[in-house]
């Protein structure tokens, strides 16, 4: 890349032979108009989650196109997974969604479980939905903090923390790590949980419905913070299908469809509870909608920790470290924090599967960004960007 | 509603070449057709039609080329299809659904970062998870021997063979100057 130069102030380029800034910004800003401004929004802007970076053409505060730009988190998964065993690839999964861990954890066991016809025994299946549903709240409330701070509110996350670090004091006793969880295993889960567990669990969730009413009564019902978003970002079935975006966007723009419900894995289809949809496909909408998914998944725990059946929590003959997968294809789904998460898994029957394919939820709901931002002011844009609840180690894998 | 055996036969109407039946609970897949890279587009606006959306575009690097598979599903009858084009030769390349799933442009642009498989008509066909100043060829598997043949990978279930004679060339192909 020879003669690289620094984009000038006004983004506008002197020579159009020249080049300015880097591959991604001369590209962008070459369809730029004369009298806007292209910026860089990160990759360490703090509002932007992690390391994503958004190029945008202003005038004056408003959005008139936006084009972000990906791979700094990239740390290649898929081409690891091809030279890993089966059994060495577990811990990758903890590393794709910091947040929602679990939810890869089973997407990839999971999927060896179903191209390999292993059974899970019923209390693992019940330790599986736990502990799922207990790092979906995390995963949640950590979102609901970062999303209210991103909007000017410093407090909350403070909050979000406390019933956070309950949840992984839970999580900590079966899975002896508090961020990059790696609790299941081809056939089960790796620890049973103990009564501390049971107790703490138990505790936990009318401790965190009482607290729920607190969030509303300090955020959600606050008139700035609803200023800021209602009416802001619509996300309308229609551009969902486009983008094939999935999960609370999803059910937000009025589609009441979850992998749990709509695809069942597991044991979901026994436990009675309800997919939140709606009420709105607006910012406001996404958080609403958020909000609501925290108590259903309460819900779910509350019913399986009441009806845990005793038994192993893996099958006897568990596949070893040397275990090698049958050949064949397939895609196994589950419901993550943000959406469908997809391994698509192809084996030929080696010691490592041939080809895996990670469908990260936020890859698909991200792409929507650039055609949700257009128009909107800088300000709405960051309230757009934070109501994706994006994770970027897992829209990057 | 669209039932599945009528898919079944759009894709065999649109001269699909093989078509199978899967086994969702094992495979996770409803139905799979390898198709002519000239029928996707086609295809694609009638699924998008039918209410379904674009899951991910998944390549698989093979001896005989790269199988690029485009997973969809339906958000109101849930049922997860594939739809396959084999892309040979130096330069592979199938055509872009981005005009009709905007989803797929940067599906397509991470499949061309790392396999090298060109998207025609993809509205910004920039790199997008390698750097930008990547220098040199995709990384792929570099030995021969550690291609598979998308015959033997096992995934086609029971293939319903359209085309025996384009079969027969994938299976044992004619070599020059045999």
């Amino acid at each position: 890349m020879s003669g690289f130069n620094f984009i000038n102030p006004f983004g506008v380029r002197e020579d159009p032979g020249s080049f300015v800034g880097d591959r991604y910004t001369d590209n962008f800003s070459r369809k730029a108009r004369r009298d806007t401004i292209v910026l860089n929004l990160g990759p360490q802007h703090p509002s932007t989650h992690g390391v994503l970076r958004i190029l945008v053409e202003m005038e004056g505060e408003y959005i008139l196109r936006a084009e972000p730009v990906l791979g700094y988190l990239h740390r290649m998964h898929e081409k690891m997974a091809e030279v890993k065993t089966p059994w060495q690839f577990i811990p990758n999964m903890g590393r794709v969604d910091y947040l929602h861990p679990i939810s890869w954890n089973w997407a990839y066991v999971g999927a060896v479980e179903r191209l390999a016809g292993i059974e899970v025994p019923e209390r693992a299946e019940y330790l599986r939905i736990i502990s799922c549903e207990l790092n979906r709240i995390a995963s949640h409330l950590m979102w609901w903090g970062a999303f209210v701070m991103d909007l000017g509110g410093v407090t909350p996350i403070l909050y979000a923390f406390e019933e956070r670090e309950k949840i992984n004091d839970i999580l900590q006793i079966v899975t002896g790590s508090r961020l990059t969880l790696s609790y299941f295993r081809f056939g089960g889960v790796s620890t049973d949980i103990d009564d501390r567990f049971e107790r703490l669990t138990r505790e936990f969730i009318p401790y965190l419905r009482e607290r729920l009413k607190m969030y509303k009564a300090l955020v959600t019902d606050n008139i700035i913070f609803r200023r800021r978003l209602e009416g802001i970002g619509p996300m309308d079935l229609d551009l969902c299908q486009r983008y094939g975006a999935t999960g609370p966007i999803l059910r937000a723009a009025g589609l009441a469809y979850d992998t749990r419900r709509d695809i069942p894995y597991g044991l979901y289809d026994r436990f009675e509870f309800d997919i939140p949809c709606g009420p709105s496909n607006d910012s406001y909408g996404r958080y609403l909608l958020r909000l609501a998914e925290v108590g259903t998944s309460l819900d779910i725990i509350e019913q399986a920790i009441e009806s845990i059946p005793d038994g192993p929590i893996k099958i006897a003959k568990a596949p070893k470290a040397n275990y090698k997968l049958p050949a064949g294809e397939t895609f196994f789904a589950v419901e993550g924090g943000r959406g469908q998460v997809g391994v698509h898994l192809v084996s030929d029957g080696g010691q490592c599967p041939y080809r895996i394919k990670l469908r990260a939820p936020g890859y698909s709901n991200l792409s929507l960004f650039a055609e949700a931002a257009k128009g909107t002011l800088l300000a709405d844009a960051i309230a757009i960007l934070g109501s994706l609840d994006l994770v970027i180690p897992e829209v990057d894998r | 509603m669209t039932s599945i055996d009528s898919l079944e036969g759009r894709f065999k109407e649109a001269g699909a070449l093989v078509v199978c039946r899967h086994d969702f609970k094992r495979e996770g897949l409803v139905l799979s057709a390898l198709i002519p890279a000239n029928a996707l587009t086609e295809l694609a606006e009638g699924l998008k039609g039918d209410g379904y959306t674009l899951l991910d575009v998944s390549i698989l690097h093979a001896k005989e080329g790269f199988l690029v598979t485009y997973h969809f599903d339906s958000f109101k009858e849930p049922g997860r299809l594939a739809l396959r084009v084999l892309a040979q030769g130096d330069q592979p390349a199938v055509p872009s659904l981005a005009p009709i799933f905007d989803g797929a442009e940067w599906h397509e642009r991470e499949g061309r970062d790392f396999y090298g498989v060109a998207f025609l008509g993809n509205p910004n066909p920039m790199p997008l998870i390698l750097p930008e100043d990547f220098q040199g060829d995709p990384p792929l598997r570099k030995a021969p021997a550690a291609l598979a043949s998308i015959t033997a990978l096992g995934l086609f279930g029971k293939p319903q063979i359209l085309d025996a004679a384009w079969w027969e060339n994938l299976t044992n192909p004619v070599k020059d100057g045999d």
